[in-house]
């Protein structure tokens, strides 16, 4: 799961990661979609674009 | 003293402080990120939890959402009931309860509040995504703190000033030209001051380019700071809008001046 806030200023991120992660995939750029969510400095930017999702790899170990 | 208001939305803010000093500059900015007191889940009774998350991850996820904040709420530690570890009273906290089966994402608009006033600021936020047969039942309870203890009371992000820059641009005495480069385009690049198309300090940077091309001495482009004025930028977690968030960093420093004229004089 994306941490919820940003490590270093503390601006909610999490809750722009689904429409984040819908558009990257739809084939729009990376760059202009994090303009487009309103995350301007380069800390909350690389918490988005270096996020790996974990929770499917995990999940039929419980 | 005089604010000069450039942006102002829900979220975030940008205005012009003039006609004061630095300590007073980052006395607001320090009271915006540390001493605005916001409600936020401090503790978790966790009656089940089968997702993919430890019992602490998932409660440190809870404790960042924000929550909106409103004056009817007090510190633990000033409340009346005298709460021993952290059992308050109405007064005091605010529970919020989560009940969520799988397979489903779990959004903080899925919280279920005892207050209605108290909600998460940003309904969309996921706490977890759960599988099929995976359940989460927890009581999350709010307490209202102050961002010097933990980041999950931290009204204020991104809270910062510069001094106003000012940029003046003469040509060369020798051959009349001008050229200055600027990565924020606060001046464009120009060989002659007619064709100076625009100038705007707020957007300066203080990259201090001009130094490269320039030697010091060079008369032709002069960036100085006004000591006495600060434009600040600041955005807001969502506990508060922006505005509020400014004027209760302000009240803070107010109570706290008006607390220390008290003590003086009664010395
Ligand atoms: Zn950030
Ligand atoms: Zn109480
Ligand atoms: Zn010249």
């Amino acid at each position: 799961m994306l941490p919820v806030r940003c490590f270093s200023c503390g601006k909610v991120i999490a809750s722009g990661y689904e429409e984040f992660k819908a558009r990257v995939e739809a084939g729009e750029d990376k760059g202009q979609v994090l303009n487009d969510l309103g995350y301007s400095r380069y800390c909350c930017r690389r918490m988005l674009l270096s996020h790996i999702e974990m929770v499917d790899v995990i999940a039929p170990y419980q | 003293m005089d604010i000069d208001i450039i942006e102002l939305s829900k979220g975030s803010a940008k205005f012009v402080l003039s006609g004061t000093n630095p300590a007073f500059a980052n006395g607001i900015r320090r009271a915006m990120i540390a001493d605005v007191p916001t409600l936020a889940i401090e503790y978790v009774n966790l009656y089940d939890n089968t997702s993919v998350l430890y019992d602490e991850q998932l409660g440190l996820r809870l404790a960042l959402v924000p929550l909106t904040t409103d004056g009817d709420y007090v510190p633990q530690s000033d409340c009346d009931c005298g709460a021993v570890d952290g059992v308050g009273c109405p007064n005091c906290e605010v529970s919020l309860r989560l009940d969520v089966e799988g397979p489903k994402m779990v959004y903080s608009g899925d919280f279920i509040s005892a207050d209605p006033k108290v909600r998460p600021a940003d309904e969309k936020i996921p706490i977890v995504e759960l599988k099929e047969g995976q359940r989460v039942m927890l009581e999350a309870i709010a307490h209202v703190g102050y961002g010097r203890d933990h980041v999950r009371w931290q009204a204020g992000v991104a809270c910062g000033y510069k001094h106003l820059p000012t940029v003046e641009v003469e040509p060369c005495p020798e051959c009349g030209n001008v050229l200055v480069e600027c990565p924020e385009h606060a001046v464009f690049m120009a060989r002659s001051i007619e064709n100076l198309t625009e100038k705007d300090e707020l957007k300066c940077i203080k990259c201090g380019n001009v130094r490269h091309i320039f030697d010091l001495t060079d008369p032709s482009l002069k960036v100085t700071y006004d000591q006495h004025t600060f434009v600040f930028s600041l955005e807001s977690d969502g506990s508060y809008s922006a505005s509020e968030l400014i004027l209760k960093a302000a009240d803070v420093i107010k109570g706290r001046a008006q607390e220390f004229s008290d003590i003086l004089k009664d010395l």
